[in-house]
Parts: structure tokens; sequence; C-alpha cells
């Protein structure tokens, strides 16, 4: 397996954006992507787009070739990856094994979803479609519905609290008011995110991320031939992809997620490195029990102690392991297909030191973690300093 | 059908529900240990319910399967 390298990354802002389509998200994040890496369209040889729900969203299928030929990368292989909010981040896995192995020098990997052309509850509707629909959707479950069936057990499992829950969101939100393209960019207190509208119990709003347009490319090539191109390739160390049932109840504890756990122990080995290696880390925070099952998963915190972990401020950007300095998902927002790969751009910018007011001290090791659905897929990446 | 009981693995209660059930909100949806070993998601009818509380089946209407809290 040869090395490879990110040589290119760039991204939209997040948000709720009327007078822009799906395919204008994607050029613009593809072509600052191409720009980063002062890359012609011509010198691309493949194309992987993660989406999850274009056509449901938008109505327009066939998304790859439509997004590849408005860059202007003609009659290469294009291809859309669907696995819920993992979709970019298995687009970038399968990027990665195709250029480590030889196949192509160069690729381009990019995320996208255009949500908010939608009402909350057909977006709910859409988004309930990553579980399982013959089973717990029909009951009547909902993304955050399924979400805070974990918090429960995990609250009653481990003594996870509520204020616990809260202090991932008022990080969160303490982290994306230092982002420039974050969405909501608005620090709440404890107080608030406690007490917030419930939306399934014992989850409220701000327990949830956002609903959000944007979109995500990175431009990968073989470690060899980087350098022609950047001045600043960031090395992918490692990478992993695992899956798991897509129904909770068919799992025998829902306070961890093996797909997760798969993932990661993949991603460390292929690095040879351990989770205290890692000095900051992206997470899949799409409710705020997920961060926390997610760096327990991850190793970062022993199990059951993720809440506890974080309010005592371990995981802020001044914390042992800073953890979504970017803001999350919770305050950068989630555009579900965009995502995984908006992970890697902001931990690109982190190693790069090109942070702005988030810069991180320790900033050449880190982790992404991009999670489909409660757990059906999961890919971890570790991304180090060139 | 015979009556099915189990155990309370875990619950919610929903606020904010796509349109087809939007009538029904605020509605309980628990994962249920049921006694022959199987796992079921369903929803509740009637009191709520808790982690560890013994439910018993009550009906199957649209697909959706209903427990009730059982008589201690």
């Amino acid at each position: 397996m040869r090395p490879v390298c990110i040589i290119g990354a760039g991204k939209t802002p997040f948000g709720a954006f009327a007078d822009q389509d799906l395919r204008s998200l994607a050029l613009t994040a593809g072509q600052k992507a191409l720009k980063d890496g002062n890359l012609e369209p011509g010198a691309i040889e493949a194309f992987y787009l993660g989406n999850f729900a274009g056509p449901q969203f938008t109505t327009q299928n066939h998304l790859a070739p439509y997004i590849s030929t408005g860059l202007g990368m003609m009659g290469i292989p294009s291809t859309r990856f669907e696995n819920a909010c993992a979709s970019s981040g298995s687009a970038f896995f399968h990027a990665f094994t195709a250029v480590a192995s030889g196949v192509y020098d160069i690729a381009m990997v990019a995320g996208v979803e255009k949500m908010t052309c939608q009402p909350t509850a057909r977006v709910t509707e859409i988004l309930a479609g990553a579980g399982d629909c013959s089973t717990e959707v029909k009951a009547g479950s909902t993304f955050p519905s399924l979400f805070a069936m974990i918090a429960r057990r995990h609250m009653h499992d481990f003594g996870t609290t509520r204020a616990q829950l809260s202090s991932v969101a008022v990080k969160n939100h303490e982290n994306g008011v230092l982002n420039p393209d974050a969405q909501m960019r608005k620090a709440i207190t404890l107080e608030q995110a406690m007490n917030a509208r419930p939306i399934a119990e014992p989850l409220n709003l701000y327990d949830c991320s956002l609903i959000s347009d944007g979109a995500a490319a990175v431009v990968i090539c073989t470690a060899d031939r980087a350098r022609e191109f950047s001045s600043k390739p960031v090395k992918v160390l490692g990478v992993g992809q695992a899956s798991n049932w897509l129904a909770l109840d068919r799992k025998p504890d829902i306070t961890t997620f093996e797909s997760v756990r798969g993932a990661a122990q993949k991603a460390y080995a292929m690095a040879g490195m351990k989770p205290g290696d890692m000095q900051f880390a992206e997470v899949h925070d799409c409710f705020t029990i997920a961060e926390i099952v997610a760096i327990e998963d991850l190793g970062f915190a022993p199990r059951g102690r993720g809440g506890f972990f974080t309010a005592e401020g371990a995981t802020r950007r001044d914390g042992s392991m800073p953890v979504n300095a970017s803001g999350g998902l919770k305050s950068k927002g989630h555009p579900v297909g965009a995502t995984g790969v908006a992970q890697l751009c902001d931990i690109v910018q982190q190693i790069r030191c090109e942070a702005g007011e988030r810069q991180l001290k320790r900033h050449s090791v880190g982790l992404a973690q991009n999670l489909g659905g409660s757990g059906g897929t999961c890919v971890v990446t570790i991304l180090g300093g060139y | 059908m015979s009556e099915r009981s189990g155990v309370v693995y875990t619950e919610t209660v929903v606020h904010l529900a796509p349109e087809r059930f939007a009538a029904d909100v605020p509605y309980q949806v628990i994962i249920v240990r049921l006694d022959d070993g199987e796992s079921l998601t369903a929803r509740v009818e009637g009191e709520r319910v808790s982690i560890d509380d013994r439910v018993v089946q009550t009906a199957v209407r649209d697909g959706i399967t209903f427990f009730r809290k059982a008589n201690t």
C-alpha cells in the first residue's frame, strides 16, 4: 500500500442558502479544493461523491457526473456513495483505497447536502430513512428519538447527567463562535442548553445538530507526488470503515457503537498509533450524546465516563483532548453528506496552522470520526503533519 | 395472538415527528426485551414507562406494536 496525502481542501460555509442549489454548493467546494492544491481539473483521475439524500431533498439524481462535469473533470469515473451521515467519509475511504493501491495517483472526494429546501417535518422523515424503515422507523422512531434512547440508557447505566449532555452543546457553540464558516455562531449558557424545548426526551433542541446546506472537498494524491502540487501536504496516517446493524433494537448494548470501535481499531492499527497519540479530534456530534459515546469508543475517555470527561473541560480547546474545535455538527452545521469530508477539511486547517482564533496548540495529529445513522456505518481517519 | 410481555430496555417521548405521526405527539417509543429473547421497538399506551418496567402487548395497529405497563 502506498502512502497517501491530502493536497487540497475546500468547503463552503454551512447554513441556509436559498440562492444556492446542490450543484453550486458542490462546485464551490470542489473549485476551492483544486485551487488550494494548485491543480487543474484535468489532473483529477477519479471523482468520489458523498451524498445522503439529494434525490429526496432536491429531486436531482445521478449526482456524481452532474458535479464532476461542472468542475471540468471530463471523462473520469464519477460515483456517488451513500452511507447516511457517513456518506462522504465512506467516499473518502474508497478513494483512499484506490490511490493507496495504485489505481489512481490523484482523486477528488467531495460531499454535499442541500437540506433547507424542505420543511422540518419532511427533513425528519427523510433522515429517518437512515434507520431500519421496516421496524424502528415504522414504530415512530425519528433520529433524535434513537439517540434519545441511547442517552436514556447511558444515563441509566453510567450516571450520565442532563447537565453533562448540555456541556457538549455549550462547548461546541463556544468553539463555533470562532469559526467564520459555522452556521450558528452563538454562545449558549448551560442553563439555556438544559431548558430548551424537548425534541425527544431527554434530548432537547440544543442537543440536536442543525439542518444545513453545504459542501466540502479534498484532493488526495500518492505521497511521492504530493509536493508537485502542495507545499503543505497532510498525510493520511490511518483510515478504517466498519458496519453494524441499522436498527438499535438489534444491538445487545446501545451505549457503545461497535462500528466506531471497529473503524477506530483499523485506523489506529494502520497508523501504528493509539488513542493517547491523538492530539485533537473532530467527532460526529449529531446529538450531544453521540459525542459522549464517541469519545468513549475512540478511547479518549474510559467507558461510561464521557459525560464526566466533557463536564470537567477535558474536550475544550484548552483541555487535554480538544474535541470539535470547529464547533462540531452542533454549531458548525450538519449538511449530512458533506460532514465527513468537512471534518477532514477542519483537521487539515488545524494541522497547517490555518485555523485562526480556534487554532490549537497541539495540532500535528488529528482524528476524524464520521458516523452513519445510529451506528450502521462508521469511518475513522487519522491525519498527520507533513 | 398470545400476549407478549417483556422489560423496557430504553425509552423516549417524541415531541417532533414526521407528518404521518404528527397527530400522535407526544408519544412514547420503547425498545422492549421480550421474555422470549426477542427485541422490539414499540409504542406505549397509557401511563408512561421507565427502564426496567415490565410491559405487556396490547395491540398491533397499522404495523405498530403497542405495549402498556404491566399490572403488578
